[in-house]
């Protein structure tokens, strides 16, 4: 069904980063606000993408902003980095989902709401860090290579879990020995993101604990903040709810801070 | 989402959270329609990935539990919780608790007349004094033993001697138990279940289509489990003994297990004895005796009635099969088919070492039988991506095989479909070894397909 040379050739297709987003990453990493602005506006399409972004009403904003010096004045340092992750991995997803009921739009939100959810997180955890911030950006990656390589596989996928409760992510591990969160590390390698948002991603699998706390700890918030949006409707509807298993004992110990935190009744 | 069968018990596993906003995308009506035209024993809902629910988030299954009970009178209710969540469900459902609680999967299997696995030494505890007996009654029935524990302390301290219990039952809850005609495998005999009071309604609920394609599959051994049956009237006595006529052409046995004559007359006893049908008083004296399994027939399948040949139709839909059945293997062992021969002859295995097979029947606008014959290394391949690990335990590869080959069928299913035929398929039947199978097909002519994985040699074979 699907093989590791496809995996392979999957994972060589992903273009470098550019050179403009290389830069304003590195300028945002400096605290360089405005000159990053000023590189960013080179990019059109980051440019619009980072309008649409922070204009939608999960952002809270009243006013229309439109001005990237604004938008990036207002987002911080932290913010505009995971913004432009985001940027990055919206790159990657297809003009057209195969597996996954999804479309431009849809994407954005998913990857709005999964920011916004950690933005709260890290505030309540104290987590000011960058890399810890901007690690959410690599998650919905993992959906997106999904698509790619089960997206023509459907019937296949389909019939398969008619007869056994298997998520993507086991059906990978077995067929090729790496799973979808490997395939995301592959890409934070590519683009020379932090490894330690890899390794966040990887533990936020639910199967892969870190051996480091704080990253585990990370992992298990970033793994029920996951479930937790694709528990929306318009999630569960685009077939994302089992695309990988919910480890519920895995978060077990955050629950209820977690609850708390995001007001669940 | 639609629920998972296996053996009989089909299983929704909702992710996350559930509440009234999102219930409704994990369950559409379409998908409470299809699973009340399920042919099954009992519906779950497992609530093990489920980290938040509340009452609203239930109450569509709840109402979905309903319909289907309603429609096929099966077992339903909720499963795999843990002890706050069961406190939940009690909270919310206080005075119309009107569907099961198991508090693991496991549990629930059990309760389920299609569990293979009898004889368990089963410690259960409930605070209900009447859900303690019922629960023991049901156990009994199902061929375990229950060990109630009367007090809360009793419970405490036995179940502390871990070891001495197979299975040790709390937090559960029995609703209105199911009664339908269900339909399991057991080794290769068919268990069907009957229940109360059997009528003339009989008639309607037996699935006649389902039997005759069994047999046509190479089923010969049908077990009634008929240990919850009160009585019995002249319009049942009348089926089960035309029943039993139409089998004997198949040289196929039918058995009454549990039947108790008290509230239905001897003589019917002697009259089905005379249309050939068998009493037993346990379903051990079957299931546990191999000598007595294969005189009755379940491992063997000889004297066809109908020597019936392919068709135009079938003839025609032949890429269909292969194309299935190819894409189903080379989805399960990630490597390329290539097809050796093909030829339209009796079955011709020449290495018979080695090797294992399974058969699935079709039946509706066209039908037939499919055979497969795997080299056991290509079935073990085959049956990794479903285990998830190598294995060599016989029993298991052939219980995944007939999963792999329930695969094929749907797929089958399916491609038919597209082009216009309805069909449904019949549940799977494995053969350890080639000379079981030969036993069904040595007789009937079809289409042989020799295909090669890696060069392992594999036999589609397509007949009537």
């Amino acid at each position: 069904m699907i093989t590791k040379e496809k995996i392979e050739g999957y994972i060589q297709k992903i273009p470098p980063s550019s050179k403009i987003l290389t830069v304003t990453l590195s300028l945002l990493n400096e605290g360089e606000l405005i000159k990053a602005a000023q590189i960013a506006k080179q990019d059109l399409a980051l440019s619009a993408y980072l309008k649409e972004l922070v204009n939608k009403p999960i952002y809270g904003f009243t006013n229309s902003v439109s001005d990237l010096n604004q938008i990036f004045g207002i987002l911080g340092v932290s913010k505009s980095q995971q913004a432009v992750y985001n940027y990055m991995i919206h790159l990657l997803s297809p003009d057209q989902w195969k597996l996954f009921q999804l479309n431009k739009q849809s994407f954005e939100n998913l990857q709005a709401e999964l920011s916004t959810g950690w933005q709260k997180i890290t505030t309540h955890l104290q987590e000011d860090s960058k890399e810890i911030q901007s690690a959410i950006a690599l998650l919905p990656a993992s959906m997106i290579v999904a698509d790619a390589l089960f997206g023509e596989k459907i019937d296949d996928v389909n019939l398969l879990r008619s007869v056994n409760p298997i998520d993507l992510n086991t059906i990978l591990q077995r067929l090729c020995g790496m799973d979808l969160f490997d395939i995301c590390e592959e890409i934070t390698k590519k683009w020379e993101m932090s490894s330690e948002i890899a390794e966040i991603v990887q533990a936020a699998s639910g199967v892969k604990p870190s051996s480091n706390t704080k990253i585990d700890t990370l992992g298990k918030w970033m793994h029920l903040l996951l479930f937790y949006t694709l528990s929306k409707p318009t999630n569960i509807e685009a077939g994302l709810n089992d695309f990988i298993d919910f480890q519920v004992e895995y978060v077990g110990d955050i629950y209820e801070e977690f609850s708390t935190l995001m007001e669940i009744a | 989402m639609r629920a998972l069968v296996k053996d009989g018990i089909g299983v929704f596993s909702p992710q996350g959270f559930l509440d009234g906003n999102n219930v409704i995308s994990f369950l559409s009506i379409d998908d409470i329609e299809a699973t009340a035209k399920l042919n099954v024993d009992m519906i779950l809902v497992s609530l093990k990935k489920v980290v938040f629910f509340n009452r609203n988030g239930l109450d569509a299954f709840v109402k979905m539990f309903a319909k289907v009970r309603a429609a096929n009178h099966a077992t339903v209710g909720f499963c795999d919780y843990d002890e706050k969540k069961f406190t939940a469900i009690n909270k919310f459902y206080k005075d119309d608790l009107n569907f099961s609680l198991f508090s693991s999967y496991a549990v629930a299997e059990l309760f389920a007349s299609s569990f293979k696995d009898k004889n368990k030494n089963v410690l259960l505890y409930s605070e209900d004094k009447s859900q303690r007996a019922a629960m023991a009654i049901e156990l009994h029935d199902n061929g375990h033993n229950p060990i109630i524990a009367q007090t809360q302390e009793e419970f405490k301290t036995k179940s502390k001697n871990a070891n001495a219990y197979d299975v040790i039952i709390e937090n559960t809850y029995l609703g209105q138990m199911g009664q339908k005609i269900a339909t399991r495998v057991t080794g290769n005999a068919i268990i069907y279940t009957v229940s109360s009071f059997l009528d003339t309604q009989i008639g309607n609920t037996f699935n006649i289509a389902y039997h005759n394609n069994s047999l046509n599959v190479g089923f010969r051994l049908f077990i009634f489990d008929a240990f919850k049956v009160v009585s019995m009237n002249v319009h049942a006595l009348n089926f089960f003994s035309k029943l039993a006529s139409s089998s004997a052409e198949y040289n196929a046995t039918i058995c009454f297990v549990g039947l108790s004559f008290e509230k239905t007359p001897i003589e019917f006893k002697e009259t089905l004895e005379d249309a050939g049908i068998l009493f037993y008083e346990q379903m051990e004296e079957i299931l546990d005796n191999k000598e007595l399994l294969k005189e009755l027939g379940a491992s063997s399948a000889t004297n066809v009635k109908n020597k019936r040949t392919l068709n135009k139709v079938i003839v025609t839909e032949l890429p269909n099969f292969i194309e299935a059945t190819v894409e189903t293997i080379e989805m399960m062992t990630n490597s390329k088919a290539i097809k050796d021969a093909a030829k339209v002859d009796k079955i011709e295995i020449k290495e018979k070492d080695g090797k294992i097979a399974s058969s699935i029947g079709f039946y509706g606008d066209i039908d037939g039988m499919v055979m497969l014959v795997f080299p056991i290394e290509i079935a073990k391949q085959a049956c990794e991506l479903l285990i998830g690990e190598e294995t060599n335990d016989t029993e298991m590869i052939l219980d995944t095989l007939a999963e792999l080959v329930n695969i094929v069928g749907g797929k089958i299913k399916t491609l038919l479909g597209e082009q216009g035929h309805r069909v449904d398929i019949t549940l799977p039947r494995t053969y350890p070894n080639v000379d079981a199978l030969l036993e069904v097909a040595q007789e009937k002519k079809g289409v042989q397909v020799d295909l090669s994985f890696n060069d392992d040699k594999f036999l589609f074979f397509l007949t009537r």
